[in-house]
């Protein structure tokens, strides 16, 4: 009797425990890892499919592989690319002073904190994706030469910095903008190294935390203010909103007061800013959220409202709620405004440089370029390329068409990744390599090697 | 007569491994719930934080308490034929299984790591957990399984 009942028992927990397991597997397998077509993301009115949730999020890092002999990255018809410096301390970001001269600035993000078992597991399968070299945490000049097209002097021009990422020349004044601060740096024409200690403008939200620590750096065409992107603090607020305070915005520091003020926020990580010189409105690049699905949610290029807000935390691409955010705010939800141009999701957009050079051929002229870091919660890959945006009248007019490829081979394995862009002196695009720790130069084929820069 | 068949396999100077380890799992899985339960009335990204730590704890911990409790299962016939052993040893595995989905659940970034499916989860794993702890209960006071002989 009693063995009878111990096993009509031990019967009814095990099938309580299949259908458990079953129910496990369920959920496991509902997840659809796989993105659509990119092309239905980009443009002004992205497609949105509906948010998923995961126990594991799809993780799809691409492995580092080398470039062979004699192999560079893909360009169009008509246009080369060289390496203009190579052996790079994990270079970010690019900037072209006036005098032909060439900024790179070689960093990376401070220590990240371990705040949950998570961030353990995500640094090590990211730490697959990227490159070994520490960032150098300084300013490295290059100054072009005939010839050859590599360049004649290449000096350390500031170093022991915090993570530095923008950089804006204002007359006599070179701003840094390190991740924590904007210094400010006396700087005289065709001078190779500064090494006079800098003078602190303003703070910037920095550590603890410091999840998106790069700041981008704009000076206003009339120099009284420095635009400056500061990258949210989490993916999706997980770290408390506390931690949000002043980020996911774009600010407004008043030269010479340091002074700020929010010029515009909800912009989850906003770098790259840039001017159009048509409508003269400041644009910048966006990273979204992450872990709603791989099609969601869309980075983008969009032109910054003076005080207007891009939904970050609660909502994406207008009123999009996203339901990972509690307690919600229908009050910005019902501000928040869609961007203008979306760039497919997960691709990572970290540079962007709106030609106003001559080198490159017309179709070129007034369009913007943007860098794609590549993707690493999303099958197949996404970015790892530098894309043309068409523009017209101060607006983007077409679809995003490829630029540079190639970061990638056949077994898609990276060989670089792009970050920043500028445009130098002479219309050649530049394009800082975080992976191949080099800076690419893209020019006209037709065209003269960079000339001397003046003494 | 019982007592020297009810013996347990895994023991340091004879006192059972076992049970030295489940009150770490239980309360960490209990303190999870509790954490939860706050985050979901307040959420305060602060107690997820601590859910998922408790949760991760419980996991190792729980871990530890299976192979010790497994090896006096396997190593005893005489423990596996009580009433209380099938449902006490199920009862945990699905409780260990359900904290593991409940860490990757708890894993999520934002209100949707807890609520609902992880404090769903985290109410789900307490209450097996009294009944397997009541099992095991059984097991040691009323059949007096790993007494010292």
């Amino acid at each position: 009797m009693r063995i009878l009942r111990t096993s009509r028992q031990s019967r009814h927990t095990s099938r309580l425990f299949i259908l458990c397991a079953v129910i496990c597997c369920l959920g496991l397998a509902g997840c659809d890892d796989n993105g659509g077509d990119p092309k239905q993301q980009i443009g002004a009115n992205p497609v949105l499919p509906e948010p998923q949730q995961y126990l594991l999020p799809p993780m799809h890092i691409a492995r580092v592989a080398q470039w062979g002999k004699d192999e560079m990255p893909t360009v169009p018809q008509g246009m080369q690319i060289h390496a203009l410096a190579t052996g790079l301390e994990h270079p970010r970001s690019v900037y072209a002073l006036p005098n032909g001269d060439v900024l790179v600035v070689e960093a990376d993000g401070p220590k990240a904190p371990i705040n949950r078992p998570k961030d353990l597991i995500m640094g090590w399968v990211q730490s697959f994706g990227g490159s070994k070299v520490e960032g150098g945490n300084r300013i490295t000049l290059l100054r072009a030469a005939d010839g050859d097209g590599k360049p004649a002097i290449r000096s350390v021009f500031l170093e022991n910095l915090n993570s530095p990422f923008g950089v804006a020349l204002v007359g006599q004044d070179l701003y840094v903008a390190n991740t924590d601060a904007i210094i400010r740096y006396p700087y005289t024409d065709g001078e190779t190294t500064i090494t006079a200690k800098g003078t602190k403008l303003t703070d910037l939200p920095g550590g603890p935390i410091d999840h998106h620590w790069t700041k981008s750096l704009l000076a206003s065409p009339d120099g009284s203010k420095l635009y400056v992107g500061v990258g949210s603090n989490s993916n999706i607020t997980e770290n408390g909103i506390q931690a949000e305070y002043e980020r996911a915005a774009i600010w407004e520091v008043d030269r010479m007061s340091g002074a700020h003020r929010i010029f515009a926020s909800g912009l989850r990580n906003p770098t790259a800013l840039q001017w159009e010189p048509e409508s003269g409105k400041l644009w910048a690049v966006a990273n979204e959220r992450d872990e709603l699905g791989p099609d969601l949610v869309p980075d983008y290029l969009t032109s910054v409202k003076d005080g207007a807000f891009y939904g970050w935390p609660y909502s994406y691409y207008g009123q999009h709620l996203d339901p990972r955010v509690e307690p919600q705010r229908p009050d910005l939800v019902a501000k928040a405004i869609a961007p203008d141009y979306a760039l497919s999701s997960h691709v990572a957009p970290l540079g962007l440089a709106i030609y106003t050079g001559a080198d490159l051929p017309a179709s070129f002229h007034g369009g913007a370029f943007v860098s794609e870091h590549g993707s690493w919660d999303r099958n197949p890959l996404n970015g790892y390329k530098v894309v043309f945006v068409p523009f017209k009248d101060g607006k983007p007019s077409g679809a995003a068409e490829d630029f540079v490829t190639g970061f990638l081979n056949a077994d898609n394995q990276a060989r670089g990744r792009p970050v920043g862009l500028a445009v130098d002196r002479t219309g050649g695009l530049l394009i800082a390599d975080d992976l191949g720790n080099t800076v690419w130069r893209v020019s006209s084929l037709h065209a003269a090697p960079a000339p001397k820069a003046n003494p | 007569m019982r007592e020297n068949n009810l013996s347990s396999t895994a023991k340091i100077g004879g006192h059972p491994i076992h049970p030295m380890l489940v009150p770490f799992p239980i309360a960490f899985f209990v303190g999870a719930f509790v954490t939860d339960l706050i985050y979901w009335r307040a959420p305060d990204a602060m107690w997820e934080t601590f859910s998922v730590w408790l949760i991760t704890a419980g996991l190792v911990m729980a871990g530890f308490a299976a192979i010790a409790g497994l090896i006096d299962f396997v190593g005893n016939r005489a423990i596996r034929a009580l009433k209380p052993a099938w449902p006490h040893v199920l009862g945990n595995v699905l409780a260990l299984l359900l904290s593991l989905i409940n860490v990757f659940v708890h894993s999520r970034d934002g209100y949707t790591a807890v609520v609902p499916t992880g404090l769903i989860l985290s109410g789900l794993v307490v209450a097996i957990l009294l009944f397997t702890g009541w099992m095991g209960g059984e097991m040691v006071y009323r059949h007096r399984v790993g007494g010292v002989n």
